[in-house]
């Protein structure tokens, strides 16, 4: 079987066919939306223009527009609270986390495993569920919070605009924190033991050798995770439908949501469009950097 | 050959294939109703009385009927007949969408169209055509826990009959300490809240393409006192009206303002005396309106079988007598209910449906409806003032009404 297929797999033919396929899949999946994104968000689009290009262009009109809104600042800055929070959260509590399971006490690997159980949940279960749990009149959280005396006010996690997208950003950080442990769990195991013997037999102490060998040597897995953790935290929607929809008053309101409620709510899909180009513009940023940890991985 | 005419070859060769399999008129029509309501039922009636036709029915989630409707229409690939909610009949019907069927009302010995209510009728008209036919109505009221008055030693035979009386009961009826609001609402940044807020414009003066008025100040502030004040639980943000309703049911709200849909449930869970009133008026004498709900029975354009469509259409309106009993809403046009269920509340919704009015129509209704959410929202949260949040509403409608 080997040497039969072998001259068609040494072939330059056959590499042409790799990329072709390759190339062929991203053009059509990942380039084609992403061009009849660009392109809507140039024309006048609404529900029943969707299937044709016969749409009429308005130059920069729907840039202009989004711009004007007095809400887009707003949602802007939630949308940077949102997702620096959220990771920012992610990676630390996940970062101890897997420095924790890394002390290889009795049970640490079973352990580890089921802190997954969160991350395999889908998001509008998630959300349901902390929905529950931060309901203002009967919510789990408030009872537990009055109970222990923290407080003698019900807090309104969901419909208080000055506390509803904390919440959104506390449920998410909740949500993101497994991966984020089992993607740097991945980096620690790949850290050999005897580079921290050598620091330990030299008297380097515990907060030096996390300094000076563990940072140093999780970079590209940092950079990788940060990225991931962006670009995931940029895709969270559900959670914003479970939860507050946005409210109250776009208080927990961010761009990914927005986009989705003009185009298929308010039907103004060139308007959407537009905070998709942005959202892109930026998420290729972030991919740029997610590509140069992973390629500083292959080198090492 | 684009996307559309593939489609459209594609679904003409089916129905070639389909006609010549079988010889009885095949219809296609979407619903919001899940097997065993409404439309399910009425389709396998129709279809014992006319074995010659055959009706398909499909279920369509409510809040994505407009979109994979228009996704239908781009890809040839629409229902003949379907449930539109009113507010959007203008949408579909400014697009040529819809078979206009004031000929076929003309001519009809069954469908007339001077029975059907000002307001539903309304919903389905747009530039002299008529494009729909409603399936039943609905509009709200206020619920009232009839023991809850009793206990705060107030009258369960004379509710609130003006804002401030509406105030003024809600501040006795809230007991903090019993986790009780005085009263439970909507004004959650959807159409539901839209549908809430429109019947204290309208009682003002004031609709959907004139919000920047006095009166409309006054209802905002009076909402926004009420939440202030703790009368009515600050999840009204965020809550529609079936959630809202839900806490009155479970005893912690002695007030509701919703519609009759919430009845099947208040039966079974309420364990008290519960009663409707009239929406409140702006002071003695105010005119009254009220919301319009449901939704319309609509033909599209590109159907092939329109006399058969319009036949099952005029097979609906000749049970209009049955939808309160039976499926829980009010009839849209002048039928005699017999014996209805709790007759003292269909008495209620009865008489508030002469009020009730049409949200538009208008084909950018969604766009109108969301100014008007960002309005209450924007006032309860704080974040302006009635005043300036209903000149912003104004702002932003006036430009889509241009």
């Amino acid at each position: 079987m080997l040497t039969f297929t072998k001259p068609f797999r040494d072939g330059a033919g056959f590499d042409t066919v790799l990329v072709t396929l390759a190339l062929g899949y991203l053009v059509l999946f990942s380039g084609f939306p992403l061009v009849y994104n660009l392109v809507m968000s140039f024309q006048e689009v609404d529900l029943f223009s969707l299937a044709s290009f016969d749409r009429p262009y308005v130059g920069l009109d729907n840039y202009t527009d989004v711009l004007s809104r007095p809400e887009t600042w707003g949602i802007f800055l939630n949308t940077v609270k949102f997702v620096g929070i959220s990771v920012a959260a992610q990676l630390s509590i996940g970062f101890a986390l897997a420095m924790f399971f890394q002390q290889n006490f009795p049970g640490s690997t079973w352990l580890r495993g089921l802190f997954l159980a969160g991350w395999i949940m889908p998001a509008l279960v998630v959300g349901a569920v902390w929905s529950w749990i931060l309901a203002g009149d009967f919510g789990v959280l408030n009872h537990v919070l009055m109970s222990l005396g923290l407080t003698s006010e019900r807090i309104f996690w969901l419909s208080d605009p000055n506390v509803s997208l904390y919440s959104v950003i506390l449920a998410n950080i909740w949500l993101g924190v497994p991966f984020n442990m089992i993607l740097l769990s991945v980096g620690l195991a790949g850290i050999p033991e005897d580079i921290y013997e050598a620091a330990e037999m030299d008297g380097a102490n515990a907060v030096q050798r996390f300094f000076t060998i563990t940072l140093p040597m999780m970079r590209a897995q940092l950079g990788a995770v940060i990225s991931l953790g962006v670009i995931f935290t940029l895709q969270q929607f559900d959670l914003f439908a479970a939860l507050t929809q946005g409210g109250p008053s776009n208080a927990s309101n961010v761009f990914q949501y927005w986009s989705w409620q003009l185009s298929f709510q308010y039907y103004e899909i060139g308007v959407g469009s537009v905070i998709s180009v942005l959202m892109i513009l930026f998420v290729i940023l972030v991919a740029a950097v997610y590509v140069r940890s992973t390629r500083h991985e292959h080198i090492a | 050959m684009d996307l559309k005419s593939i489609a459209l070859a594609t679904s003409g060769l089916i129905a070639l294939a389909s006609t010549a399999a079988a010889d009885p008129v095949e219809l296609d029509l979407w619903t919001i109703d899940d097997p065993g309501e409404y439309h399910y039922v009425m389709a396998d009636e129709f279809m014992a009385q006319h074995p010659d036709i055959k009706i398909n029915v499909r279920t369509v989630q409510f809040e994505d009927m407009v979109n994979d409707l228009a996704r239908g229409v781009a890809t040839g690939d629409a229902p003949d007949i379907t449930y539109i909610d009113n507010p959007e009949v203008a949408l579909f019907a400014s697009r040529g969408l819809l078979l206009d069927l004031k000929p076929y009302i003309e001519q009809s010995d069954i469908v007339n169209a001077e029975d059907i209510f000002p307001g539903p009728l309304s919903s389905v008209s747009y530039e002299g055509g008529i494009y729909g036919i409603p399936r039943g109505a609905n509009t709200i009221a206020l619920y009232y826990n009839a023991d809850m008055y009793r206990a705060a030693g107030l009258d369960p035979d004379t509710p609130p009959r003006t804002w401030d009386e509406l105030y003024e009961a809600a501040k006795v009826l809230t007991k903090p300490e019993d986790n009780v609001y005085g009263l439970a609402f909507s004004a959650v940044a959807t159409e539901e809240g839209t549908f809430q807020f429109l019947p204290w414009l309208q009682m003002t003066g004031g609709n959907y393409d004139n919000v920047d008025t006095e009166g409309a100040a006054r209802a905002l502030s009076l909402w926004k006192k009420i939440l202030d004040e703790g009368l009515a639980s600050p999840d009204t943000l965020i809550r529609g009206q079936w959630d809202s309703t839900g806490t009155f049911n479970a005893g912690t709200a002695a007030m509701s303002i919703s519609g009759p849909w919430e009845l099947p449930r208040m039966s079974s869970e309420a364990k008290f005396d519960f009663r409707a009133a009239l929406l409140p008026v702006p002071q003695e004498g105010a005119d009254r309106a009220s919301a319009l709900g449901e939704g319309d029975n609509v033909i599209l354009a590109s159907t092939d079988n329109p006399d058969e469509a319009f036949l099952f259409l005029e097979f609906l309106y000749e049970n209009m007598d049955r939808v309160w009993n039976d499926f829980g809403y009010l009839p849209a046009s002048k039928v005699e209910v017999k014996d209805p269920k709790y007759p003292e509340i269909y008495a209620v919704f009865e008489e508030s449906m002469k009020y009730a009015r049409n949200r538009g129509p208008h084909p950018q209704w969604p766009r109108i409806s969301k100014a008007i959410q960002t309005a209450i929202q924007s006032t309860l949260t704080g974040q302006a003032t009635p005043e300036d949040a209903l000149a912003a509403a104004q702002t932003s409608i006036d430009k889509i009404l241009k």
